[in-house]
């Protein structure tokens, strides 16, 4: 791996990414909704985050917002060393290709393609020859090496899913996000997944952010952060996935 | 229900333009057209009723010849104008000299009126109403000296009363004073579709051909004396000749210009089908492609309880109107089209400018055509759109399916085995109407080619077409390929569209070549000896003076001369016979009830026989000059009357050298000719007879005794040989309508037409492929919306808008490049059949070339039309909100 601070022991680690006071609002005036009211956060590399929060809270946004894919009103993020506000769409669009990495809940694969090519995709937009061994042990650790050659109409669902995590880190990127990546599985295939992406914050010193809803993929984290009306309202730490449904359940009242 | 189509059908009022577009301008055409064609027709009527406004009754002879340049007959001697004005109710009676056999030397020192356009007309001048044309300035001609002229073509030739006219005649080029200028209608503002020159009586005769005598005579009636009362008194006093009203002769001369114009507008009427052909192939993708991203919709329709009968209802409604819209703005671009034409062959034809008013039948026939070909297009979208299951609204869609039905093959290979069934009978012609078959033949071919051949090869052919960016490991080429491929059918129509376009335009290139080629080959070889040609402009009646072939024998270099006549004659031999039976009983005469009654005296009196067309030669040396393969006989043998025959055509008939052969010519009647020989290749491909050149003035009708062309041979050194040129070009300065081009630059000039005929119809056919190239952008511009989910996920992953724009855009070109290569396959493929059946009656006439230069830019032009159509599409692509697109369920 490319991050030689990231030694998985030290308490003190560096930042992957962030968000310093973001805001967003959608509409004006009295119908305006303040998806993003004063965020600020920040990733540790090398560890999996979970975001989580009431729906309609800002979670999505807040993600969109720090992948380079959405702009905010206030406030700043930044990946890395590099703040993301002042890009212009080209720079945008590198950066995502070249180092951020994205699972979505659904919708994830391009159906042309076969899933090996959508695995190398980012890589073959960017005219980058991917690094095929690293490449072969990402396919080989999600159990797709026999499935390259297939369409993504003829996975399962979690297979699909499978190939977008392994076409998220096969770029080796700095960062990935992931949007209720779990969401449409069914919870073994969602297990799945989610000791998967264990596995690359363990093994291959990879950085995750992911929203949720479920407390169990919540406690795959080694940290969570919770979401309320476009604010950071707590933390908790090695979560468990009791202590995060006492601490929903305590949210709802 | 219908609301709910309605409502659709507004919320997408680009989507409505941009199918419609293809029916616009199909329509478009075919409404300029019809519009066009009455206006023409309308102002030929107005033009011959204005110039022979004073016609009560015209004299002529009998003795008639159809020709390829029309009807000749002999003229009238001074004395029938005598016998005229005795007849009762004849206020005045004079002989008229018209002919086309002088031109007008122009301002620019060339001659005005050869080539293509109305014809110079050489007239004598009549101090009477009856002459057609008014006085507007200065007198009539008095002296041999004299000339007057129309206005229109004076001020074309900067010519002012008072000026010196220069007049190219047969045998030298004179000066005139211009005393007089000229106009058509009441008031004499109109312009003839001719350019009338009028001369006194001498000249007029002189310089066409027939001195004393007149080509016919016209009559004017005394006060309430009515044309046939006129006509029939006539007929009385000069019982050899024939004697029509003023309005036959009015409609006569019309109906001959009529045929050109109904001609023309066939010919573009058939592009204006083409037109609408190809549109239908895109208004059924565009509905087939709505239908399917509606498919939820619908479900929801039938789901709520809309019955499957409103369903095809709501669609094909929507369909129609999309019609009645394209209909009506095609109407108003076929308006604008015929108001612009008019207003461009203004100049050149008598047509007045102003807006082209369409008639009512033409209202009729664009909305019908319209709505009937988009309705019709529709049709199997709408079905399929009322198949669409209730439960399809809660379940997942897919946006198209891809297989091909049995029923679609089933279709496809009727069509394909009709199709070829149908080109064969064409082209084999073992049918009537081959035209009609061979084109119903390509259009079943075609349809096939969409139905189930397309289909079948869009998913390989997009790979296979994309494989040499692919190959570098191009991720925007890999996309772009498979998106044509992932939609087979809907890759295939939109090809489609194309491929009838590219199948035209290949077929006419392949054929032009061929014919090039051929006559290139045959020419050249046929001149044999021959090193120089003096020739005269193609479409005049001049001929080349005679001075050339008196003098040129005495310029240096100069071995051989001789000159070729040309006429026409009709063969009365038992085959001929029977031809002109055969063909009177397959298109009869329908004469019209109006003329039975309007010809008093003699009807046409000519023999029965087979029409033909002749050139001359000249005894002495023109088989040995040039070379017309096998020759048999003595060409040189009874040179007053000697007829030479291409060897399949005397075996056809039964000719032997040495028989005598019954002809007519109109200026001579009955005559016996000898068939002195035959050869196996003429000059050129119709050159089935030759008459000796003395046989030819004989028999020539006046004004037709001229040397079309006259072969030299010099002796074998370049200089000596451009020497020679310089000098006959010195001998004939004073026609600067004749030529004296070598032999290269004759054979050159010998295919220049086909050039021309080759860039009008690659013109009209662009037509059809612009359609296209419509239906490819909108097409695309479907797929785009259809595809917004995937667009977003790729650009999220990091493909730039660049990148994106570029997958569109090749993906354009793939459609593009596929159907243009379906229509290559289909037209080389039907050029060849076409070139089979043509020399399977006439073996040599045409090699089949494959004009692979031309091939390979049509391919290359194909893709770059292709990315050109993507402009939009790709990137309305690139334009799209990342977020938005990942949101869009
Ligand atoms: N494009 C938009 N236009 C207007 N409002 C929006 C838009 N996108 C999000 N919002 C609003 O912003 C707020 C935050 O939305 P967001 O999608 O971030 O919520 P979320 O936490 O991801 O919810 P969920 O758990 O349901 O996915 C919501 O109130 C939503 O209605
Ligand atoms: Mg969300």
């Amino acid at each position: 791996m490319s991050d030689p601070t990231g030694t998985g022991t030290t308490t003190q680690r560096a930042v992957a990414a962030g968000a310093i006071d973001a805001r967003k609002d959608y509409g004006e005036g009295d119908s305006a909704v303040h998806a993003l009211s004063g965020v600020s956060v920040s990733f540790e590399r090398a560890r999996f985050t979970a975001i989580m929060g009431p729906s309609g809270s800002g979670k999505s946004t807040l993600m969109h917002c720090l992948a380079g894919l959405d702009r905010l009103d206030s406030g700043r993020v930044f990946i890395g060393e590099t703040y993301l506000d002042s890009l212009d769409d080209a720079k945008l669009t590198a950066l995502r290709r070249d180092t951020i990495g994205f699972v979505f809940q659904a919708f994830n694969l391009i159906p042309t393609l076969t899933a090996g090519e959508n695995i190398t995709l980012p890589m073959d937009l960017a005219g980058r020859k991917p690094d095929r061994e690293w490449v072969d042990q990402v396919v080989r650790t999600v159990g797709l090496a026999d499935r390259l050659e297939h369409r993504p109409s003829e996975l399962s669902g979690g297979q699909q899913q499978r190939v977008a995590v392994a076409r998220a880190l096969s770029g080796s990127p700095e960062i990935i996000f992931a949007d209720e990546p779990t969401g449409n599985l069914d919870s073994r295939s969602g297990a799945e997944i989610l000791e998967f992406m264990r596995a690359a914050v363990d093994e291959l010193e990879q950085t995750i952010v992911m929203v949720t809803h479920d407390p169990t993929a919540a406690a795959w984290a080694d940290r969570v952060v919770f979401l309320v009306d476009g604010q950071i309202v707590d933390e908790i730490a090695d979560p468990t996935a009791e202590a995060v449904l006492d601490y929903m359940k305590h949210l709802g009242d | 229900m219908l609301k709910v189509a309605f409502k659709d059908l507004m919320a997408r009022k680009r989507r409505l333009i941009t199918t419609g577009i293809a029916v616009i301008l199909g329509i478009a055409f075919l409404t300029g057209t019809q519009v066009l064609g009455g206006v023409l027709n309308d102002s030929i009527d107005g033009l011959f009723g204005d110039i022979y406004s004073g016609y009560d009754a015209v004299v002529r002879s009998p003795e008639v010849q159809e020709t390829d340049f029309g009807e000749f007959r002999p003229p009238l001697e001074a004395a029938v104008v005598e016998q005229v004005r005795t007849a009762e109710g004849v206020r005045a009676a004079y002989g008229v000299v018209e002919a086309a056999t002088v031109s007008l030397v122009g301002a620019d020192g060339k001659v005005t009126g050869s080539g293509f356009g109305p014809p110079t007309l050489v007239y004598n001048w009549i101090d009477d109403p009856i002459r057609p044309g008014v006085l507007t300035e200065g007198r009539g001609p008095e002296a041999p000296d004299e000339l007057a002229l129309d206005f229109k073509t004076a001020a074309d030739a900067e010519l002012e009363v008072g000026d010196t006219a220069e007049i190219v005649g047969q045998d030298e080029t004179r000066e005139f004073e211009l005393v007089g200028l000229v106009g058509f209608g009441d008031e004499g503002t109109d312009i003839p579709g001719a350019k009338p020159v009028y001369f006194v009586d001498e000249v007029a005769q002189e310089l066409a051909g027939a001195p004393g005598q007149y080509n016919y005579v016209a009559a004017g009636a005394e006060e309430g004396v009515t044309q046939e009362e006129l006509a029939s008194a006539v007929a009385d006093v000069v019982p050899d000749q024939q004697v029509i009203t003023g309005e036959e002769w009015i409609e006569q001369n019309a109906d001959q210009l009529a045929q050109f114009v109904g001609i023309l507008t066939t010919v573009v009427t058939v592009f204006g089908v083409i037109a609408l052909v190809v549109a239908s192939f895109i208004i059924y993708n565009t509905f087939s492609i709505i239908v399917a991203q509606r498919t939820k919709e619908t479900a929801l329709l039938r789901a709520i309880g809309a019955g499957r009968r409103q369903v095809v209802v709501a669609t094909l409604a929507e369909a129609a109107l999309v019609g009645v819209i394209a209909s009506l703005l095609g109407l108003v671009g076929g308006t604008l089209l015929a108001t612009a034409i008019k207003a461009l062959i203004g100049s050149t034809f008598t047509v007045t400018g102003g807006i082209a008013w369409p008639t009512g039948s033409t209202l009729l026939l664009a909305f019908g055509v319209g709505i009937v070909v988009t309705s019709l297009s529709a049709v199997i979208p709408s079905i399929r759109a009322s198949r669409v299951p209730p439960v399809a609204a809660m379940t997942e869609v897919a946006v198209d399916h891809t297989d091909l039905s049995i029923q679609r093959k089933v279709w496809g290979s009727l069509f394909l085995v009709a199709g070829i069934v149908c080109s064969a009978l064409g082209l084999t012609s073992a049918v009537g109407n081959e035209l009609v078959f061979v084109g119903v033949g390509l259009l079943c071919i075609m349809l096939s080619v969409a139905v189930i051949l397309g289909p079948l090869l869009a998913g390989p052919a997009s790979r296979a077409l994309a494989w040499p960016l692919t190959a570098r490991g191009s991720m925007t080429a890999r996309l772009a390929s498979e998106n044509a491929a992932r939609n087979p059918r809907r890759t295939a129509a939109t090809a489609a569209a194309l491929t009838i376009g590219v199948t035209l335009v290949v077929v006419i290139a392949v054929l032009a070549t061929s014919i090039k080629s051929s006559v290139v080959e045959e020419v050249d070889g046929a001149l044999g000896e021959v090193d120089l040609i003096v020739s005269a402009g193609q479409f005049s009646f001049l001929g080349v003076p005679p001075v050339v072939s008196e003098e040129a024998g005495q310029i240096d270099g100069i071995t051989e001369v001789s000159p070729v006549k040309f006429g026409f004659l009709r063969l009365l031999d038992e085959y001929g016979i029977q031809q002109a039976k055969q063909d009177a009983a397959s298109d009869p005469p329908d004469e019209d009830a109006a003329s039975a009654g309007a010809i008093f005296g003699v009807g046409d009196d000519a023999p029965l026989g087979e029409d033909a067309i002749a050139n001359g030669y000249e005894p002495s040396n023109f088989f040995d000059l040039v070379d017309l393969g096998d020759v048999v006989g003595d060409p040189q043998a009874s040179p007053g009357a000697a007829i030479a025959a291409r060897d399949e055509i005397a075996e056809e008939r039964g000719w032997e050298v040495g028989d005598t052969i019954p002809v007519y010519f109109s200026a001579t009647g009955e005559q016996d000719l000898t068939l002195v020989a035959t050869y196996s290749d003429g000059l050129g491909p119709d050159d089935d007879f030759y008459l000796s050149n003395e046989t030819l003035s004989t028999n020539a009708p006046p004004g037709f005794d001229i040397d079309f062309a006259v072969y030299i041979a010099t002796e074998d050194d370049p200089g000596v040989r451009a020497a020679a040129q310089a000098e006959l070009e010195q001998l004939t300065a004073d026609r600067p309508d004749v030529v004296v081009q070598d032999r290269r630059e004759f054979v050159e000039s010998q295919t220049a037409f086909i050039d021309v005929f080759v860039a009008v119809i690659y013109g009209l056919l662009a037509l059809a492929v612009i359609i296209a190239l419509i239906g490819i952008a909108n097409t695309l511009s479907l797929s785009v919306l259809e595809r917004t989910r995937e667009f977003g996920l790729l650009r999220a992953v990091g493909m730039s808008k660049r990148q994106l724009r570029w997958t569109v855009r090749t993906e354009a070109a793939i459609v593009a490049v596929f159907g243009t290569l379906l229509g290559m396959v289909v037209g080389i493929a039907f050029a060849v059949a076409l070139a089979y059946a043509i020399t399977a009656d006439d073996p040599g006439l045409l090699q089949l070339r494959l004009p692979v230069v031309q091939l390979v830019v049509i391919m290359v032009l194909a893709a770059l039309a292709g990315i050109f159509a993507a402009i939009l599409p790709a990137r309305r692509a690139a334009r799209l909100d990342v977020l938005q697109a990942i949101a869009t369920e």
